[in-house]
């Protein structure tokens, strides 16, 4: 008896040990940024030894960021002082704007699939698939010009339409599944007590399909707020800079004021990682789909 | 059905238009001189040096990548499999940096990795390991590593939480055969666990090809300088960044447009090549 406590108690000490480096390879490069965006620079740049725990913890870096925007180490600063605080305004509408109608049009579109029989849908069903393993490069060349032509350059509403067009594939996919999932005989209930499909959508399928439009909507949210290639294309001002591409001008060439740079870093991680630990479960089942069915 | 609709202008018609003009010698700094010039793009790509070399670089990448990844991945997955007590949270915890927005993953390896006041030289440094601080990503190959590294970082989580759902598919009743026929640790994840992982293995190398194959934000903001006014790192140059360069700096439309269908046709070329040889053979199985 006692031998085997002591060998559940050595399997639990290596499993421990194990997890600790793991943790130590995921999390340092965060813990790091998060420690130096609450040091003053005197400790943050101490050398060559470093001050892993700040010894007088300051919220100053963020108050500076947002207010006076990135400075260099020699004293000059961007053109514009509310640059961060512009970026993470447009971020939120995009992010918003695109989960949103993505939730929607996937949930309808996903019930059509799944449900009804109409002409052609199989083909149709397809030709949305389709475009899935399409890399995004082989449309964007002409994408810009379409968006040129159509007066659209710099604007979130832009962004809203091609990040809603994107993950438009999976999510279809997502909710289809997920509905099929679904009993049909709730609906067919309320259909028989005299409600119309509308209704019925409301009041019975869409609490059903919670879960996955949440995660639909969830993945959508992140993955728009992380896009940087697409933002760095479609924008060139503060109307619609993302909030990754506008920390991608906070580097300077020559110098960065690095507590800084990193609280502006820390704002940008902030909202994933939140995303993460509240919602994992519905993250990485939308993540993942597609990948595990396919 | 809006989405049809959606999807028909906003990616069909730009993806269909830029095969269309991978065809023409279109060039924005010449527009008049436009003229049809059928595989004259794709010829002139695969006859440059350059495009070779980009190429090489961004397989180089990929290799170490897919193997780092699919290890580490499998490594995490078979300690995840384990039950113990706040397993939960390193599976929340472990998941993070795949949830970071790539970009941002540049930034925070460049700073770790800086030379004057990073992280890696003050830790390596107290730990007694080196004796003056270093300048990490200071020349080419060092350069490609790191990113590749960080690449790694960004996406592990991918792999580890597909092996992660393999394993846990896999039958109990095989491994208590396997006790019945006094099989060790070894034999049994040799003969079990790795046989049995493959489709999951498969589909985890298949999307990490594409993912890292496409390599674009890490490179961006760790090697390629930074924001868009700077120079592109000719060292850290790979398919992608090469495209934007031909794309939105050379403005050479016609030649970019190319360049982009073949990122593609490499793309599914190896994807076909994983889903045949590997995920295919496993499933037969």
């Amino acid at each position: 008896m006692r031998r085997r406590a002591v060998r559940e108690a050595l399997r639990l000490t290596a499993l421990y040990a194990a997890s600790l480096v793991v943790l130590v390879w995921a999390l340092l490069p965060v813990f790091w940024i998060v420690v130096s965006s609450i040091s003053n620079r005197i400790e943050l740049l101490s050398r060559p030894f470093k001050h892993w725990i700040p010894h007088e913890p300051t919220l100053q870096n963020f108050v500076d960021v947002l207010t006076k925007g990135q400075q260099f180490r020699a004293g000059g600063s961007l053109p514009t002082a509310t640059l961060l605080i512009s970026g993470l305004r447009n971020t939120l509408i995009v992010a918003l704007g695109t989960s949103l109608i993505t939730s929607v049009l996937s949930t309808l579109a996903g019930y059509a699939f799944a449900r009804l029989r109409f002409r052609l849908s199989g083909l149709w069903f397809w030709f949305i698939m389709l475009m899935m393993p399409l890399p995004i490069w082989t449309t964007l060349v002409s994408l810009y010009y379409l968006i040129a032509s159509l007066g659209l350059l710099d604007t979130n509403i832009s962004l809203v339409i091609i990040f809603a067009a994107l993950s438009a594939p999976l999510a279809i996919w997502l909710m289809s599944t997920y509905i099929r999932e679904i009993p049909r005989e709730l609906e067919e209930a309320s259909l028989i007590d005299g409600a119309n499909r509308r209704q019925m959508i409301l009041s019975i399928l869409t609490p059903l399909a919670l879960p996955g439009i949440t995660s639909v909507f969830l993945v959508t949210f992140l993955n728009t707020w992380n896009a940087f290639l697409l933002p760095l294309i479609f924008t060139n001002t503060d109307r619609s800079q993302s909030i990754t591409v506008v920390l991608s001008l906070f580097v300077g060439q020559y110098e960065v004021a690095w507590e800084q740079m990193a609280a502006a870093t820390v704002l940008v991680i902030i909202p994933p990682i939140l995303l993460a630990l509240v919602f994992q479960r519905f993250l990485v089942r939308g993540l993942t789909t597609g990948a595990v069915k396919g | 059905m809006i989405p049809v609709a959606l999807l028909s202008v906003f990616i069909y018609y730009p993806a269909i238009r830029t095969f269309l003009v991978s065809f023409t010698s279109l060039d924005l700094r010449a527009p008049l001189n436009n003229h049809i010039v059928l595989l004259g793009n794709y010829g002139r790509l695969l006859t440059r040096p350059e495009f070779w070399q980009v190429t090489g670089r961004t397989l180089l990448i990929v290799a170490m990548v897919l193997v780092v990844e699919t290890l580490l991945g499998f490594l995490i997955a078979l300690l995840l499999n384990q039950k113990f007590p706040g397993r939960g949270v390193l599976r929340a915890l472990v998941i993070l940096p795949w949830m970071l927005p790539p970009v941002v993953n540049g930034f925070l390896w460049n700073w770790v990795l800086n030379g004057e006041y990073g992280a890696l030289d003050g830790l390596l440094y107290q730990l007694g390991l080196i004796d003056s601080y270093h300048f990490w990503l200071q020349n080419p190959g060092a350069q490609l590593r790191w990113a590749a590294l960080v690449q790694t970082w960004t996406r592990f989580a991918f792999p580890t939480i597909i092996m992660l759902a393999g394993l846990q598919s896999i039958p109990r009743e095989l491994y208590q055969v396997a006790d019945v026929d006094g099989a060790g640790p070894i034999a049994r994840l040799r003969r079990i666990t790795v046989p049995m992982l493959m489709p999951s293995i498969a589909v985890a190398l298949t999307v990490e090809f594409i993912s890292s194959f496409q390599i674009f934000d890490v490179v961006w903001t760790l090697t390629s300088g930074g924001n868009a006014g700077n120079v592109i790192n000719p060292f850290t140059k790979t398919l992608m960044v090469y495209n934007y360069q031909v794309v939105f700096r050379d403005l050479k439309l016609g030649l970019g447009s190319a360049l982009a269908y073949l990122i593609l046709l490499m793309s599914l070329g190896a994807g076909y090549f994983f889903v045949r040889s590997l995920y295919a053979r496993a499933v037969e199985r």
